[in-house]
């Protein structure tokens, strides 16, 4: 598994996908860092992360969209899947290194902590409690975002049905309070208050598991009707 | 040694491959051959885990495919149709992945993709992306991805197809090499290729085996009547009369005219019947003048084609 997560993790680097998606992320992230300190004279570094999870939900198709679909249509899948591997470590890596570039991301937003530190007294507890709420909101829009990498060879399909898929969840709750419960970036409210919510927490890492296990029972089942 | 036995693939009410059996020894060059659509990748892709049979059983080295498809993939370098490759790394990046996928242990990792890359002959390009790579190499590059690891069988789909006739040649020969130390599967259109390289064929059509052999009993067993071709001038056309002159002709065909005047015939007879002697001293007698004669012999090709017709009636 882990000589699958060192190919992605490099191919990130290797291709602009890497860069495009931490560079977006950061120049956004610092526009809003900029008018939450400027312009609302603010030292909370967990409040631009509620702009952060908007700024996540629009970007994490460029971390998943080609995933698995690039490998279907370009025939390297043929490789994975006559190689000693199974599906759920080939699965598992994949996502294992799209989570390291979230990782990553988080690591490089902590500079904005550094320069607030500077001015004020910023809360770590809550700034890590924060960017743990993150991480898992990262993790489980990773996960869908394998699982419709994994039903197309279309790597731009993927990316539609990823961010149609989000929206949709985001604006549930406005047509019904049933919903509420189904909005992913919803449950990562509580985090940026420095409360790690058990039943959200929860949600999140179900939410991941079952993505990452369809996209495995998607992979195994094409098997025998490929 | 493969063994596939009563092996079914259907796509809803699509048989792909139907109730298809058969073996393969240690050490053995398998040419599988059939039209397009007949089977043959459906049947490599089975054989290499890439796809399951909804029916039968197929066992690698004694590991079945299914129950056990770790250790059956384990013993299996395959080299897929198309040769997919990452195109972003270089050829020692893809080679060293492919050698980390199948598990080849750390120590010894970096020796044996050297050895794969000097026996492929990929030392000068080994630096190089292989999206930069000519079509010759790309294929090469394949083939080290299946070699590394020493998988004890290897799968080959169409490799040489998209090259040109040096690089078919190269890679032909490597084969062969490849042929002293593994068992090789390899599927081909081109049947001279087979015949040259392979020592046992399997032909598919319709899903279905219809003949396991050598090259050489394949083209035995649709062997022609005892065949000649003669170019001969004809003004008078007079060969009319040899038929009656010559009793072993069953038939005499005209193959075609040629510009000069000149026309190819096909002259039939019976079995274990040297024909040359009284062809020529009856034409001669009948004036007519033979340019050149030459005995038809079967080849492969003519086999499969019999086979296959065979099938389609």
């Amino acid at each position: 598994m882990w000589a699958i997560v060192k190919k992605e993790f490099k191919s990130y680097f290797l291709s602009p996908v890497g860069y495009v998606f931490i560079g977006l992320f950061l120049v956004m992230f610092s526009i809003f860092f900029y008018t939450d300190v400027f312009y609302y004279q603010s030292t909370n570094f967990e409040y631009i992360f509620y702009s952060g999870a908007t700024i996540l939900t629009f970007i994490t198709p460029i971390l998943t969209m080609r995933t698995l679909a690039e490998e279907r249509k370009s025939g390297t899948e043929q490789l994975l899947l006559t190689s000693p591997i199974s599906i759920t470590k080939i699965v598992l890596g994949k996502f294992i290194s799209a989570t390291l570039i979230v990782v990553i991301t988080e690591l490089c937003t902590f500079m904005y902590f550094g320069i607030l530190s500077f001015f004020g007294e910023p809360h770590l507890t809550t700034a890590l409690v924060t960017l743990l709420g993150f991480l898992l909101l990262a993790m489980s829009y990773i996960s869908f975002g394998l699982l419709a990498s994994s039903i197309t060879e279309n790597q731009i399909v993927a990316g539609v049905i990823t961010i149609g898929f989000f929206i949709l969840t985001w604006f549930l709750p406005n047509f019904s309070n049933i919903f509420t419960d189904f909005s992913l970036i919803n449950l990562f409210t509580k985090f940026p208050s420095g409360q790690i919510d058990i039943a959200d927490t929860v949600t999140f890492v179900t939410f991941t598991i079952m993505c990452i296990l369809l996209t495995i029972i998607v992979m195994q089942r094409r098997k025998s009707v490929r | 040694m493969i063994e596939v036995k009563n092996v079914t693939k259907k796509y809803g009410k699509v048989v792909a491959v139907e109730d298809i059996s058969f073996s393969i020894n240690d050490g053995e060059i398998i040419g599988l051959l059939g039209p397009n659509g007949a089977g043959k990748s459906t049947t490599m892709n089975i054989l290499t885990g890439y796809i399951e049979q909804t029916s039968g059983e197929v066992t690698i080295e004694g590991y079945n495919t299914l129950k056990k498809p770790k250790k059956a993939k384990r013993q299996i370098g395959y080299m897929p149709e198309g040769v997919p490759l990452y195109t972003d790394l270089t050829v020692k990046e893809f080679v060293t992945y492919m050698a980390e996928l199948k598990h080849v242990d750390r120590k010894t990792r970096k020796d044996k993709v050297q050895k794969v890359i000097e026996q492929t002959g990929l030392k000068e390009v080994e630096n190089k992306l292989t999206r930069n790579l000519s079509r010759g190499y790309k294929q090469r590059v394949s083939m080290a991805g299946a070699l590394v690891g020493e998988p004890k069988i290897l799968i080959l789909d169409e490799p040489t197809v998209g090259l040109d006739p040096k690089q078919i040649t190269e890679i032909r020969n490597l084969i062969k090499e490849l042929g002293k130390t593994h068992t090789i599967i390899l599927s081909s259109h081109i049947l001279s290729e087979v015949s040259q390289i392979c020592n046992k064929v399997i032909i598919i059509n319709k899903g279905k085996i219809v003949a396991i052999d050598t090259p050489e009993n394949l083209e035995n067993r649709v062997n022609k009547n005892n065949c000649l071709y003669v170019t001969v001038e004809d003004t008078e056309n007079r060969i009319a009369n040899i038929k009656d002159k010559i009793k072993e002709i069953k038939n005499i065909d005209l193959v075609q005219e040629n510009e000069d005047g000149t026309k190819q015939y096909l002259i039939e007879a019976d079995k274990n019947v040297d024909l040359r002697k009284k062809v020529f001293s009856e034409f001669a007698k009948e004036n007519i003048t033979i340019f050149e004669m030459k005995k038809a012999d079967t080849t492969l090709e003519d086999a499969f084609m019999k086979l296959i017709e065979g099938g389609n009636k």
